[in-house]
């Protein structure tokens, strides 16, 4: 390998030229072949059973996600000129390509099953904008009386009412969000009208998150550069350093072009990965190359170089391969993107690894040793008294005071991973103060909730659903969710059966029940069909009346307000299952869920897979299974810490924290071997423990500390973010390249120290 | 109104009139509708219809009615019992259709399983009829001065010489843009029909599948609406047809609804 390296290293431009070459192919592909997905249910793995499900359920029920629409007037919306708008903007809607006409309820839609003294009428509440005071009352008192409608179409204080456009997944596009948005803006004022609905919370964050990611990264960028010159003192080797990096993720992403693989939001991570890795082989290099040249400060390019090679290239290729394996142990996940994004960071680290080697050794050949500032104090005493001795030596002569502090933040850490939570949360990745969060809670305050759960109910038979007893199961079932705070409302068939009932006892309370006979029940659905618009009933229940939806209203969409009510709905698993009905759910909220559970999951899972990997792969590089187990330290505690704060601090494991650990493993391995590796070198060649350890912190605490302090700095950028998640990963990040520096110099320096490896024939 | 000449389009007949088929050639739109409207239908119809409801899955729904017609000089009225499926057996329907301009559709519906009977009433003609393909308004027939009318062309159908006539309504705001009929030369039949929605885009099409020459009369014994939209298919057949075989008056009472089928 190190004579490789040597050979190609003869030839430095053409090894420039022909990276350069690649990268710019590399380039182009990625010009012409990337693409942003932001349909969110190709993230999701189809084949899992509780997708394959609930996408059936929904085909079964034509559920989709709906975007809603509130018209507010401070008023009251019982005016002529409130009600054309709702007419107005339900039929804009209907004639819109990406909306089925049927899909769109609003007051001017919606059947009114009303009871006359002796039967009973189906009616539009008004198709003509009523016009005089007298339509107007009777319109709100049709409203009033109507239990389907009033405070489901219309808020309770009569000053809101809604318009829900369901639509198809697959027809989301930004220019469908910007006609949407564009549309309800047109029908402000007097009106306030709002937008708000699963779709759009969707589609703003699809491009509120890498759009805030492109403004970002390059502010990122900035302070890596200025950080880097700052530590390695000089520009040429900042610029060697950033083009690994750069060159990297060009790679990365153009090879996922090449293959024709769409960038998810998840792959915006591989940059952040990419920067906050490639970094450290440069570091580690080119402090190298430093510290040789303090020593031999006339050495030629070709001797710092290839000294620089021998010392260097075994952990460089060491870290990078651990890295990698870190990466690729994602592809035990379930979820695509995930899976790619574990393959093509892999990628990325080992073509950094390359680039390191290859790259950096020709910048010095080419360009020249890096122009130092030879300051005086290191001619005078060359590395005797460094702080770094100083702190090598406090370290080994107060063992203890390190041991437990680390036992002690592992407790709290432990304790705070207890607490730890997942949140499939969409909204609450907004700024709380943000428009669509706003919005939200002023429907949710309004009305039954701006989020679905589809319980999805599966008989045995035919017919099944006409049965009283069942239906009143599933009644009694609606009505303990809604006793929930967060269940605003439900709906289901039980719901039209208990309208017509009543209606059909002249709109007596006494009635608002379920029919006592399923004959009952079928003449009803009978009418029902006869008079109003059956697509309706097939939302609620299937064609052969073997399947029903009840569809409950949450307010909030994360995931402990989904458990909560799915706990309620289990109850009635075992009731429900006597009379051969199966519970099973359905809905995008739903899909969220699980889709957040596998993805922590199979991370949890892979976390634990590389760090057994890793130990193995330690154990078989440095040929010693002991130090396989001292250089999983750093990632343990790295991840222990990681996720304790998390639990302490409230913040939820969601799809882009989870990831983080990534970081914990690809970094804390790095650190650690590079540790591990001077340390061996040292101690074969000195003989000398306490030398050992002087030297090692030196050389190699010295790099780690750069390493860090570059991408601490840089990734504390995204602290100034306008999207939360981006926020927190900026300072995940930073923590745990903090604990994993911390980690590796301090408690694993002392497993290592106390082991006494590499001293033991000495000894 | 709505449910005037229900029994026409289900079975739409007229006298064989072979003699009328002079000047052909110059018979405009309106009058070609005209002719298949002013059809002679008989004074009385009783049958059994077997309604088939096929879902985009293949699914399907048959109910099964026993329905009778009887045709007075400013009233048609129509009552049907259904016979199956088993829950809603004997659940009977009437209408009374007035045939002066203005005067509501009286209907009752009497469910066994409630012992009452109600009047309902809907405000749309654009209502499915019970959960079918087919609105009120397809299964009665339009009145020829309510759409405008262009002849489009002249064509064999099936083996059968059909004039093609492009219907439009006169009212914007009705549920569609335009019809397009084929309407049999000589026996005035419609045999197929194309429905355009609001946003004049097609959607459904009617095809009578069978006719037949019962007492003289054509009668269209089977005919199938299938909405493209919603894939979604109803299938109607007649069967055991009695066309002036004489109903009493007294078979149009609530009296009767209650009492059901024997």
């Amino acid at each position: 390998m190190e004579k490789l390296l040597y050979k190609i290293l003869k030839y430095p431009w053409l090894v420039v030229i022909v990276i350069l070459a690649i990268s710019a192919g590399f380039f182009m592909a990625m010009k012409d072949n990337s693409r942003m997905e932001t349909d969110l249910d190709k993230y999701m793995p189809q084949e899992h059973p509780a997708f394959v499900y609930s996408n059936q359920a929904e085909e079964w029920f034509n559920i989709n996600d709906g975007i809603i629409i509130a018209i507010e007037n401070k008023d009251g919306i019982y005016n002529s000129g409130t009600l054309k708008k709702v007419k107005d903007l339900t039929k804009a809607l209907q004639k819109m390509d990406e909306i089925e006409k049927n899909d769109v309820t609003s007051l001017y839609t919606a059947d009114n099953i009303v009871g006359t003294d002796d039967g009973m009428d189906v009616k539009a509440f008004y198709k003509r904008v009523p016009k005089t005071p007298e339509k107007l009352e009777a319109l709100r008192q049709k409203v009033r009386s109507n239990e389907m409608i009033y405070k489901r179409l219309v808020s309770e204080d009569e000053k809101v009412t809604v318009i829900i456009a369901e639509i198809k997944d697959d027809v989301f596009s930004q220019d469908f969000y910007n006609r949407i948005l564009e549309l309800a803006k047109s029908y402000d004022g007097p009106e306030i009208v709002h937008v708000a609905g699963r779709p759009i919370v969707e589609g703003t964050m699809a491009l509120l998150g890498p759009a805030d990611m492109k403004r970002m990264v390059p502010i990122v960028l900035i302070v890596i550069i200025l950080v880097l010159l700052w530590v390695l003192r000089s520009f040429k080797n900042t610029f060697f350093t950033m083009l690994v990096v750069t060159l990297s993720t060009i790679w990365a992403f153009g090879l996922m072009a090449v293959f024709n693989i769409p960038i998810y939001a998840v792959s915006t991570m591989i940059p952040v990965m990419l920067i906050a890795i490639g970094v450290a082989d440069g570091i580690h290099l080119y402090s190298h190359l430093d510290l040789y040249l303090r020593e031999h400060p006339h050495a030629s390019r070709e001797e710092a170089v290839k000294d620089m090679l021998h010392g260097m290239w075994k952990p460089v290729v060491m870290t990078s391969v651990t890295t990698a394996v870190g990466f690729i142990s994602l592809l035990t996940s379930e979820v695509y993107p995930i899976k790619y994004f574990g393959l093509f960071t892999a990628f990325g680290v080992l073509v950094a690894m390359l680039f390191s080697l290859v790259l950096i050794p020709a910048g010095v050949l080419l360009m020249g040793l890096p122009g130092r500032k030879k300051t005086k104090e290191h001619k005078e005493n060359p590395n005797e008294g460094h702080i770094a001795f100083k702190f090598a030596e406090m370290l080994v002569a107060h063992k203890s005071v390190t041991i437990i502090s680390v036992a002690i933040i592992s407790a709290i850490s432990i304790f705070g991973i207890t607490k730890v939570w997942i949140n499939s949360s969409f909204l609450e990745k907004f700024e709380k103060d943000s428009d669509i969060v706003q919005t939200d809670a002023f429907i949710n305050q309004h009305f039954g909730g701006t989020s679905t759960l589809n319980v999805i109910l599966q008989g045995d038979r035919e017919n099944i659903f006409k049965q009283p007893h069942v239906l009143e199961l599933i009644d009694e079932m609606q009505n303990d969710a809604e006793k929930l705070p967060l269940v605003g409302n439900s709906f289901s068939l039980a719901d039209y059966l208990r309208r017509m009932n009543k209606v059909m006892h002249a709109d007596s309370a006494k009635y608002d029940a379920i029919p006592q006979s399923s004959d009952l029940v079928a003449q009803y659905l009978l009418l029902y069909e006869m008079s109003g618009d059956p697509e309706n009933l097939w939302k609620v229940v299937d064609y052969k009346y073997n399947k029903a939806n009840v569809t409950l209203q949450l307010k909030s969409d994360n995931s402990r307000a989904i458990n909560e009510a799915i706990a309620v709905i289990e109850k009635y698993k075992e009731p429900l299952a006597k009379e051969h009905v199966q519970i099973r759910y359905a809905g995008s909220g739903y899909k969220g869920l699980v889709f957040t559970d596998l993805i922590l999951e199979g991370q949890i899972k892979s976390l634990l897979m590389s760090l057994v990997i890793i130990i193995v792969l330690l154990a078989l590089m440095f040929r010693n299974f002991t130090i396989g187990l001292i250089g999983s330290v750093p990632i343990i505690i790295t991840a222990l810490i990681s996720f304790g704060i998390m639990g302490l601090m409230n913040i939820p494991l969601s799809t882009t924290t989870a990831l983080v650990s990534s970081i914990a493993i690809g970094i804390g391995i790095d650190y650690a071997v590079h540790f591990i590796e001077r340390y061996k070198i040292y101690a074969l060649k000195t003989r000398d423990k306490t030398k050992t350890i002087q030297e090692t912190m030196l050389h190699s605490g010295r790099a780690i500390i750069f390493n860090a302090f570059v991408v601490i700095m840089g990734f504390l950028v995204l602290l100034f973010s306008v999207f939360p998640p981006n926020r927190s990963l900026g300072a995940l990040v930073s923590l745990n390249m903090f604990t994993s520096f911390l980690g590796t110099v301090t408690i694993m320096f002392i497993i290592l120290y106390s082991s006494n490896i590499y001293f033991k024939d000495k000894k | 109104m709505r449910t005037k000449h229900f029994f026409l389009t289900l079975a739409m007949f007229l006298t064989a009139t072979p003699f009328m088929a002079v000047s052909q050639s110059t018979l405009t739109g309106l009058e070609i509708v005209q002719k298949a409207y002013d059809r002679p239908e008989g004074k009385d119809m009783q049958s059994e219809l077997t309604m088939t409801l096929i879902n985009s899955r293949g699914e399907k729904r048959v109910r099964e009615i026993k329905q009778f017609r009887k045709d007075y000089k400013t009233v048609e009225k129509k009552i049907m019992f259904f016979m199956a499926p088993a829950d809603v057996r004997n659940t009977s329907f009437m209408n009374w259709s007035y045939t002066k301009k203005g005067k509501d559709d009286d209907q009752w519906i009497y469910l066994p399983a409630l012992k009452k009977t109600k009047r309902i009433s809907s405000d749309s003609k654009s209502d499915y009829f019970m959960g079918s393909d087919f609105t009120y308004d397809d299964l009665g027939d339009r009145h020829p001065e309510d759409d405008t009318h262009k002849l489009l062309r002249q064509e064999k159908l099936n083996g059968e010489d059909c004039y093609v006539v492009e219907s439009v309504p006169r009212d914007e705001e009705y549920m569609y843009s335009k019809t397009v009929s084929w309407i049999v030369k000589d026996k005035w039949l419609v045999i197929k029909k194309d429905f355009y929605d609001e946003d004049g885009e097609f959607f459904k099409t009617l095809t009578a599948k069978k006719f037949d020459n019962i007492n003289g009369y054509w009668i269209i014994t089977e005919s199938e609406m299938h909405n493209t939209d919603k894939n979604h298919t109803t299938n109607m057949k007649l069967k055991n047809i009695i066309i002036d075989g004489g109903i009493a008056d007294n078979k149009f009472t609530e009296r009767m609804m209650k009492r059901g089928l024997r």
